[in-house]
């Protein structure tokens, strides 16, 4: 299961695009996948693309939200992109407002957040 | 709504045309004998109709559904035509077809079912009065009764369309509304506003939700301004639903902006202890628009300034 979502790296963040579904054993792996890589590569910022989920249930909420705490007590922020209206309004509904993360658009967007953040804090 | 519209409206097949006359225990021997008084029926129509037709003239709300001669002639000839049709022996589903037009008649001109009730009770009367007159009495009080079950079979037709028009007419208010309720409007680059004027329903709200989700990933916008001055009241529902707009839309990447935020309304959203800080709260709207400026990177400056040339620095929002 492990590297069944691809982890790229764009300049100085990491981008990992989530286009297949994340049930149990790939949600583990892919959580275990971007936290390594966050280790390994000393990166400043992290990129979910979510905009290939038509659905995103509770679990995998869980999983998104977890994975950027434990990346920014890693010393990097989390841009979670590209979630659909349907699954935003659905994840709110059901009490999930994934306080703590960072949302943007799309992938443009949530690397220009980045490099704002990154701004910021020097 | 034609009365053809009513029958489907109302569910009305054999079926429950079957139930209907069971309910009202309208048998066959009942029309039969309404079919035998036929004659009874002929002789009295005109002296019936004439003294229905004077309790509804002699009432002043009533008498305006009459606006001259010619309409209370057409009127009479109507009613002579519906109280012989009680004496046909028939109960079918043309039957039932015919009273809903006549039902569908008196919603269209807006004659209130009060009205109609009560012309009802005094047709009933002078119905029995004639029997009674007319006809030993146990024959009298039988053909009475067999009147009686048609006539509330009818009343219970013309009540159903009374409602079914009004449902109707509610149901297509409501989407005319739901049409009008949500027009988020693009107001610059990037920036949306949606001004919500009049009361809120849960309906309403999932709607106003939908609708600015889909329109923020649409337009890609960064901000959209909620302008709720048009808002009568504010209720926990409202609120609430405010406040998973918010959240949905900064799932998507975007940010709320609240404006128009009366005294009344920010009282009760503290009184309902609605958590609004996650959202942007403005008191107008054009404060608003420069909030949303600022945010997509913009602002508004005085011409003065930009003649002003090298020495003017652009306005920045206080704050």
């Amino acid at each position: 299961m492990r590297g069944s979502i691809p982890i790229l790296r764009i300049g100085d963040a990491l981008l990992a695009t989530v286009h297949v579904e994340l049930h149990d054993a790939v949600a583990e792996a892919f959580q275990t996948d971007v936290l390594t890589a966050v280790e390994k590569r000393r990166t400043r910022g992290l990129v979910i693309d979510i905009s290939g989920l038509d659905m995103v249930d509770t679990y995998v909420a869980r999983i998104l939200a977890d994975t950027g705490r434990m990346a920014k007590l890693m010393g990097t922020a989390t841009v979670l992109v590209g979630m659909r209206p349907e699954v935003s309004a659905t994840l709110v509904r059901m009490g999930y407002t994934m306080e703590g993360v960072h949302t943007a658009l799309d992938l443009d967007e949530g690397l220009a957040l980045l490099r704002r953040l990154r701004t910021r804090r020097r | 709504m034609s009365h053809r519209k009513y029958m489907k409206t109302l569910r009305l097949d054999d079926a429950d045309l079957r139930s209907r006359r069971a309910f009202f225990e309208l048998r066959d021997e009942d029309l039969a004998r309404l079919a035998t008084l036929r004659p009874f029926a002929e002789k009295h129509t005109d002296a019936i109709v004439d003294a229905f037709y004077e309790l509804l003239l002699g009432h002043p709300e009533t008498r305006r559904f009459f606006a001259d001669d010619a309409t209370i002639r057409r009127v009479k000839h109507a009613q002579r035509e519906y109280f012989l049709g009680l004496f046909q022996g028939k109960c079918d589903l043309a039957y039932v077809e015919d009273r809903l037009r006549v039902g569908a008649a008196h919603e269209r001109i807006g004659l209130a079912p009060r009205w109609y009730l009560g012309a009802y009770r005094r047709y009933l009367q002078l119905m029995h009065d004639r029997l009674f007159a007319d006809l030993p009495e146990a024959e009298a009080r039988a053909g009475f009764d067999s009147v009686q079950r048609l006539v509330f079979f009818d009343i219970a037709l013309a009540v159903d369309t009374y409602i079914a028009a009004n449902l109707d007419a509610v149901g297509r208010h409501q989407a005319a509304i739901r049409e009008l309720s949500t027009p988020v409007i693009r107001v610059h680059d990037r920036i949306l506003l949606l001004p919500l004027v009049g009361a809120i329903d849960s309906v309403r709200a999932q709607q106003v939700m939908d609708t600015v989700l889909l329109r923020v990933v649409e337009e890609k916008a960064k901000c959209i301004i909620i302008d709720i001055a048009g808002v009568p009241v504010v209720d926990t529902k409202v609120a609430d639903n405010l406040v998973k707009t918010t959240a949905s839309v900064r799932l998507l990447g975007a940010q709320t902006i609240l404006t128009g935020i009366s005294a009344q309304v920010a009282r009760t959203m503290v009184q309902l202890g609605v958590d609004i800080s996650a959202m942007h709260t403005l008191s107008n709207l054009s404060e608003g628009i420069e909030l949303a400026l600022d945010i997509v990177g913009k602002g508004i400056t005085s011409k003065s300034r930009l003649r002003g040339g090298a020495g003017g620095r652009p306005a920045k929002r206080e704050g």
